[in-house]
């Protein structure tokens, strides 16, 4: 029972380090607590617009008070009755956009001709428009009577997740803090080599199969507390659990035990403690790559095929799917692609931790 | 059959030949020092004999088992304090002890016995339930000596075990070794010659991977110093006393009313009888000492701590 103690002299290394433990713990919970608050409960805040009224007539007064009644819009007093004015406060960045309505705007309402308006923003702020675009459309042509020729109505299913930001962020944020778990088993091994702390425990009689146990077993008592910490945040934040948290448990373990063989690899490799921050130039692109903060839906496909390949995302969509209400043949591949690397991942990692015991 | 036995036991890095052909014969129950500069290949020599690095060419053997072929039982007969003092920051003394005790196979009980002893005499019980973290480099030194200790090894390999210590510290420890003298057969290096010369019943000079001088203190002491010298205070010496003096001994020195005489062999009372018998008043005389340092330039060129 040689690994046992050098896992129980690890374990404590790591419980006895408030600060490790806090990155390690405290990380995930923080950006938690921030992503759902930027993303959830509360209103959006309405976005500030300028007008630009160069057409001056009672429609197109009538028109931008009809804006102004929108609770998405709030609109920038006054009104610009010069282009040129407005154009000078945006480049000084006193706007961030203006709507222009340009003369000739009710005569062409009267005679049932075609309107234009133009909608001025910064070329490198492009979501505005985006944002604003179908907004005002929508404001248009409610304001000038025109029946639109179709109407898309948004309804979401009748569904029994309260919120659904924490139920999108809380998955993907408990795996990137198993991601921290790569940097924090490469850390342990590295400094343990660097001090000279492994050296000499090569000189008593433990056996490379008790280093590989003694290094990677005392992390499962804390990936599995890291799992009930991300889990009970996460419902303390009002994450609904429709699926079985029993599957949602396994693809965080199996996830988990990905990073610890990652972290070996790693731990292996490098020279010194120190140098496992090159970890991080790993950790954040796959995180982000992995949808870990936002969604990747959207990603293009080179980029999702490599984040497919690597095992977070996997881990990420099946943990929400779980949540969601999936059942486990839903995510059964997900499961296999997990083990498949949690599998290789740990082989290299002991083959390249027994190297660095002989010299 | 020796505790320690190596044969043209070589290291080469590169182009660095740390160790080169070192054959050593360390009887059990010897206290056995490696005394030289920084850098001759101490440090590499015990590395290899605790099977962490693979010699170049030769052979090492701890109490028959070759270091290469059988490396875990050697290491089971071993306990190792490295040159850096390398503890388990955040386990108190007991928890770092018990780690080596029972990666040795000792039992739970056989472990607190032996750490309550080792915690004792190295005065440690007090701090012994502190994190080591907080602790000076004096106790840190001491644990890591412990825990060298607390397997019971029958070899006992001590890499500097002083090193950057308070003199009143390395005191406690020398007097420690000297207590475990003849229990167990001990490899100390260091680069301390009133180390070597207080503990040890064998020295063996290192340089540049090589030993260069083998024997007891006092052996290499007598042999290899070429020249002793006496002192003597005195302030009515005759020309034709110096004269005499002259003729019979190698050198004489005459500075502040101090006579140095240096010669191969000195008889101490020869020289204050032959002065008395001139009339020469002897306010003072001393056979000077020759030290390890002298061996060591005498040997090398250089001084110990260059």
């Amino acid at each position: 029972m040689k690994f046992w103690e050098i896992g129980k002299r690890n374990l404590k290394e790591i419980y006895r380090n408030p600060v490790l433990l806090g990155f390690l713990l405290g990380m995930p919970v923080a950006f938690m607590l921030v992503f759902i608050a930027a993303a959830g409960g509360g209103q959006a805040s309405p976005i500030g617009m300028s007008v630009v009224d160069e057409d001056r007539s009672q429609n197109s007064s009538a028109f931008i008070q009809t804006l102004g009644s929108i609770e998405a819009i709030d609109l920038n007093e006054p009104v610009y009755s010069q282009e040129s004015q407005a154009q000078k406060d945006l480049d000084e960045g006193k706007i961030s956009f203006y709507l222009l309505i340009p003369s000739g705007f009710q005569a062409a309402q009267q005679v049932q001709q075609t309107i234009n308006l133009e909608l001025v923003y910064k070329a490198a702020d492009p979501m505005i428009g985006l944002q604003i675009k179908p907004i005002i459309e929508a404001v248009g042509s409610e304001f000038l009577g025109v029946a639109p020729p179709l109407n898309v109505e948004l309804k979401g299913t009748e569904s029994i997740i309260k919120n659904p930001a924490v139920n999108f962020y809380a998955p993907g944020i408990a795996v990137y803090g198993f991601m921290i778990l790569i940097s924090t088993a490469a850390g342990i091994i590295a400094g343990d080599r660097e001090k000279g702390f492994l050296s000499r425990m090569f000189t008593t009689p433990a056996r490379p199969s008790d280093f590989i146990l003694g290094y990677s077993l005392p992390f499962i008592p804390v990936l599995i507390v890291s799992a009930l910490v991300y889990l009970g945040v996460g419902m303390g934040l009002g994450l609904t659990v429709v699926g079985n948290l029993g599957h949602v448990f396994l693809i965080f373990f199996l996830i988990g035990l990905c990073a610890i063989g990652i972290g070996m690899i790693v731990g292996s490799l490098v020279k010194s403690e120190s140098q496992t921050g090159v970890a991080w130039i790993f950790i954040v692109p796959m995180a982000m790559i992995s949808g870990a903060w936002f969604t990747v839906d959207r990603m293009p496909s080179a980029v999702r095929s490599v984040a497919e390949a690597l095992p977070f995302i996997h881990a990420i969509d099946a943990s929400r799917a779980v949540l969601n209400g999936s059942s486990f043949s839903a995510i059964t591949l997900d499961i296999y692609w997990l083990i498949g690397w949690a599998v290789v991942l740990f082989a290299v990692g002991i083959v390249l931790f027994r190297r660095t015991m002989v010299s | 059959m020796n505790a320690v036995q190596t044969l043209k036991l070589t290291k080469e890095f590169d182009s660095l030949v740390a160790v080169d052909g070192v054959n050593l014969e360390i009887k059990k129950g010897e206290l056995f020092s490696l005394l030289g500069p920084n850098g001759a290949g101490k440090t590499t020599t015990i590395r290899m004999l605790c099977c962490l690095l693979k010699p170049t060419n030769g052979t090492a053997s701890i109490l028959g088992h070759d270091v290469v072929k059988t490396p875990f039982a050697v290491k089971k007969l071993i306990g190792v304090s490295p040159q850096d003092t390398i503890l388990s920051e955040r386990l108190n003394c007991w928890e770092n002890l018990a780690l080596i005790g029972k990666v040795h196979g000792l039992s739970s009980d056989e472990v607190a016995r032996r750490s309550e002893e080792l915690l004792e005499t190295m005065g440690l019980m007090e701090r012994a339930k502190d994190q080591v973290r907080k602790f000076s480099g004096g106790m840190k030194r001491r644990l890591s000596i412990a825990m060298a200790l607390v397997s019971d090894p029958q070899v006992l390999f001590l890499d500097e075990p002083t090193l950057g210590l308070d003199p009143q510290a390395r005191r406690t420890i020398w007097e420690y070794i000297a207590g475990l003298k003849g229990e167990k057969t001990i490899l100390l290096t260091t680069h301390y010659m009133e180390e070597a010369d207080f503990l040890s019943d064998r020295i063996g000079i290192i340089d540049e991977g090589k030993v260069v001088a083998l024997g007891t203190s006092q052996e290499l002491k007598t042999n290899i110093i070429e020249m002793r010298s006496m002192v003597v205070s005195t302030d009515d010496l005759t020309a034709e006393v110096m004269e005499d003096l002259r003729n019979k001994y190698s050198r004489l020195e005459i500075a502040k009313g101090k006579l140095e005489i240096y010669h191969k062999d000195l008889d101490f009372k020869e020289i204050v009888d032959y002065l008395h018998s001139r009339g020469v008043t002897v306010y003072s005389a001393a056979l000077e000492q020759p030290t390890l340092e002298d061996v060591f330039i005498q040997i090398t060129g250089k001084k110990l701590r260059d």
